[in-house]
C-alpha cells in the first residue's frame, strides 16, 4: 500500500468520525478516514432507534456510511490500525497497518457465498456474542464496504470459501501491510466502550444469563438482531417483566467511574418504550437514582414513557441474584420510603456507563481524569486538544449522545479546517519570503 | 489494501499459515468437530416436532443458553424456522433440504 498525503486524517468511523470526514470533504479538503473494524458505522449502526424521535438508526447511519465511501475527497481505509503518530514541520506522519482480510477488496462483490460455505460458526461481535457469523463473512448486512473478511484465528484452511467464491477473491497470501499517512491535522473519533457487564460483583458478575447490557437489548430490538425478536438469552423465553438498573456502571466510586455517562437515562427510557411496542403485555420497571433528561424534547419523552405505563422506582439497587429458574431478583432500597424490597424479573438490563475505547497516550495526549481525551478549554473550545493540530469529536472526548456527537463532529471539522488553512497560509508566506 | 506477496505456492502459503496459527488451528479443528456433533443432535431433536429451547436443552443435555445460541445460528443460516409459540417460548423446527 502506498503512503498517503492528505489534509486531514480522521481516526474512527463511527457517527462522529464519519460526520467530521464528510464536513471536511465537503469543504474540499482531502481526508483519510481510518477504521480498525472491517466496516464503518461504529456503535450507532448496531442500535435499533434513536431518542427522542425514535427514528431508525440504520436510516440515519447507512446514508452517511455510503456518502463516506463514495465521497470524492475521502479515502476510506477500513481494517487498519494506527500504530503511532510522529509530528514534523508539515504536520503529522501517522504509521498505519492494513490488516489482512485474506480477501481481495477490489474483486470481492459481497455475495456471501463464502460465508454460507464456511463450516465454522463463531460468536458475532456485532450481536455482542449472542448471535453468530462464520469465520469468513461480510461483517453485517449493511456493512460498508460490503467486502468479506476472514478471521484466521477461527479458520481451519479447509478451502471451502475459495471453492465457493465465484470471482476468486479469497487471497490467503495477504499479510499485514504498513504504510504512512501524512496529514496536516488529525481528528480523533475513537468512540467508547461500555463498562464490563461483570464489573460490579453485586450485580451478578456477568454470571447470570438473564442479566444483560443495553447494547445487547439494542440488538434484540433491532430487526436484524440475533433472535429477530426480544427473547431472554438464558432460555429463549419472551420476557414479561423487564427491569433496568440505572447507574450500574457509572456514578460509582467503587468502580472508579465517578462521572455520569449522560445517555443511560435516555436509552433506558427509549428501550422501555420500544419494548412496550414489541411486547405489549410486558411490565417494564426502571430503577433509578436520578433521571437526567437534559436535551431538547427529552423531558417530554420521559413523561411519555410514564404515560405509557413504564414504572419508575427511585432507589439504589444493592444486589442482583437469581432463583432456580434463572429469574433475576433485584434487591434494593427505596430511598424515598427508607425500606428494602426484593422483586423478581424475567430479564434485567444493567445501564452500564461509557468508558474510553482507546488510551489517549497512544496519540501523545495526556488523558483527562475520567480517562477520555483531555480538552484544556472544554467550554470555549470543546474539540481542541492540548496538542496543536489534533482535535477530538464524539465520545472519544467524554460521554455524549448521538446529537452531541454530530454537533462536536461539525465543531472539530471547523477547528481542523481553520488549522489547515492557517498552516497552508504560513507555508505559502514562508515560500514567498524565500522567493523574495 | 493488503496485497499478495511475491508468488509463493499455495502449499507454501498454507504451511506458513498453519505454522503461524498452530494453536488456534488445533482449537478450531476441535471446535468444528464439536459444532458438527451439536448440530446433529439439535437438528435430530427438532426434525419431527417443533420444540422450545428448554425442551431441546433437556432432550440433548445441554445448557439452555448454549442451545439458544445454536438455534439462533441455525435460524440465521436457514436451517430451522419458528413454528409458533408454546406459552412464552417460540417453537423451532428443522427445515428439510429440498
Amino acid at each position: 500500500m502506498k503512503d498517503l498525503k492528505v489534509d486531514a486524517l480522521v481516526v474512527g468511523g463511527g457517527i462522529a468520525g464519519m460526520q467530521a470526514a464528510l464536513d471536511l470533504g465537503d469543504q474540499g479538503f482531502q481526508v483519510a478516514l481510518v477504521e480498525r473494524e472491517p466496516s464503518i458505522g461504529g456503535k450507532m449502526i448496531t442500535l435499533s432507534k434513536v431518542f427522542p424521535t425514535l427514528d431508525c438508526c440504520s436510516c440515519i447511519t447507512t446514508p452517511k456510511m455510503s456518502a463516506v465511501a463514495h465521497h470524492p475527497n475521502i479515502k476510506l481505509l477500513t481494517y487498519c490500525e494506527v500504530e503511532s503518530i510522529q509530528e514534523n514541520e508539515k504536520g503529522f506522519a501517522v504509521a498505519t497497518v492494513q490488516k489482512p482480510r485474506y480477501v481481495d477488496e477490489a474483486t470481492c462483490t459481497g455475495c456471501r457465498l463464502c460465508e454460507y460455505a464456511c463450516p465454522i460458526t463463531v460468536p458475532s461481535s456485532f450481536d455482542r456474542g449472542l448471535g453468530s457469523y462464520r469465520a469468513i463473512r461480510v461483517p453485517f448486512s449493511t456493512a460498508v464496504p460490503q467486502i468479506a473478511v476472514l478471521d484466521m484465528d477461527n479458520c481451519i484452511l479447509c478451502g471451502k470459501c475459495e471453492k465457493a467464491c465465484p470471482v476468486d477473491a479469497v487471497v490467503l497470501s495477504q499479510q499485514p501491510e504498513p504504510f504512512t499517512i501524512h496529514a496536516t491535522a488529525i481528528i480523533l473519533a475513537t468512540g467508547f466502550e461500555l463498562n464490563e457487564l461483570g464489573a460490579k460483583k453485586e450485580y451478578g458478575a456477568a454470571k447470570l444469563p438473564n442479566v444483560i447490557d443495553p447494547l445487547m437489548m439494542e440488538r434484540f430490538l433491532s430487526p436484524t438482531g440475533p433472535y429477530g425478536r426480544v427473547l431472554r438469552p438464558g432460555d429463549g423465553m419472551e420476557p414479561t417483566t423487564i427491569a433496568y438498573v440505572q447507574c450500574a456502571g457509572s456514578r460509582d466510586k467503587t468502580l472508579g467511574i465517578e462521572y455520569c455517562s449522560r445517555v443511560c437515562c435516555m436509552y433506558a427510557i427509549k428501550q422501555a418504550m420500544l419494548i412496550s411496542g414489541a411486547l405489549p403485555m410486558a411490565e417494564i420497571t426502571i430503577y433509578y437514582m436520578d433521571i437526567r433528561t437534559f436535551g431538547k424534547g427529552y423531558e417530554q419523552f420521559y413523561q411519555n414513557a410514564k404515560a405509557m405505563g413504564v414504572e419508575f422506582v427511585r432507589g439504589k439497587v444493592a444486589s442482583i441474584h437469581e432463583d432456580e429458574k434463572h429469574n433475576p431478583i433485584v434487591k434494593m432500597e427505596l430511598t424515598e420510603e427508607g425500606r428494602i424490597i426484593e422483586r423478581t424479573h424475567d430479564l434485567v438490563v444493567l445501564s452500564l456507563g461509557m468508558i474510553p475505547a482507546v488510551s489517549s497516550s497512544g496519540f501523545g495526549l495526556v488523558p483527562a481524569s475520567d480517562g477520555f481525551i483531555s480538552v484544556p478549554a472544554p467550554n470555549a473550545s470543546p474539540t481542541v486538544t492540548e496538542r496543536p493540530g489534533i482535535f477530538v469529536t464524539g465520545t472519544a472526548g467524554g460521554p455524549m449522545d448521538i446529537v452531541d456527537s454530530i454537533v462536536t463532529a461539525g465543531s472539530a471539522a471547523s477547528e481542523a479546517s481553520a488549522y489547515i488553512r492557517s498552516k497552508t497560509m504560513i507555508a505559502e508566506s514562508q515560500s514567498e519570503v524565500a522567493y523574495a | 489494501m493488503a496485497t499478495q506477496q511475491a508468488t509463493p505456492s499455495r502449499g507454501e502459503i498454507l504451511k506458513r499459515l498453519r505454522e503461524q496459527h498452530a494453536e488456534t488451528f488445533a482449537r478450531t479443528q476441535a471446535l468444528l468437530k464439536e459444532q458438527k456433533r451439536i448440530e446433529q443432535v439439535i437438528c435430530s431433536a427438532i426434525r419431527e416436532t417443533a420444540k422450545t429451547v428448554p425442551q431441546i436443552a433437556e432432550e440433548v443435555g445441554m445448557p439452555a443458553p448454549e442451545v439458544l445460541w445454536y438455534v439462533a445460528s441455525f435460524k440465521k443460516y436457514g436451517m430451522l424456522v419458528e413454528k409458533g409459540m408454546c406459552g412464552d417460548y417460540p417453537l423451532y423446527q428443522k427445515v428439510e433440504k429440498k
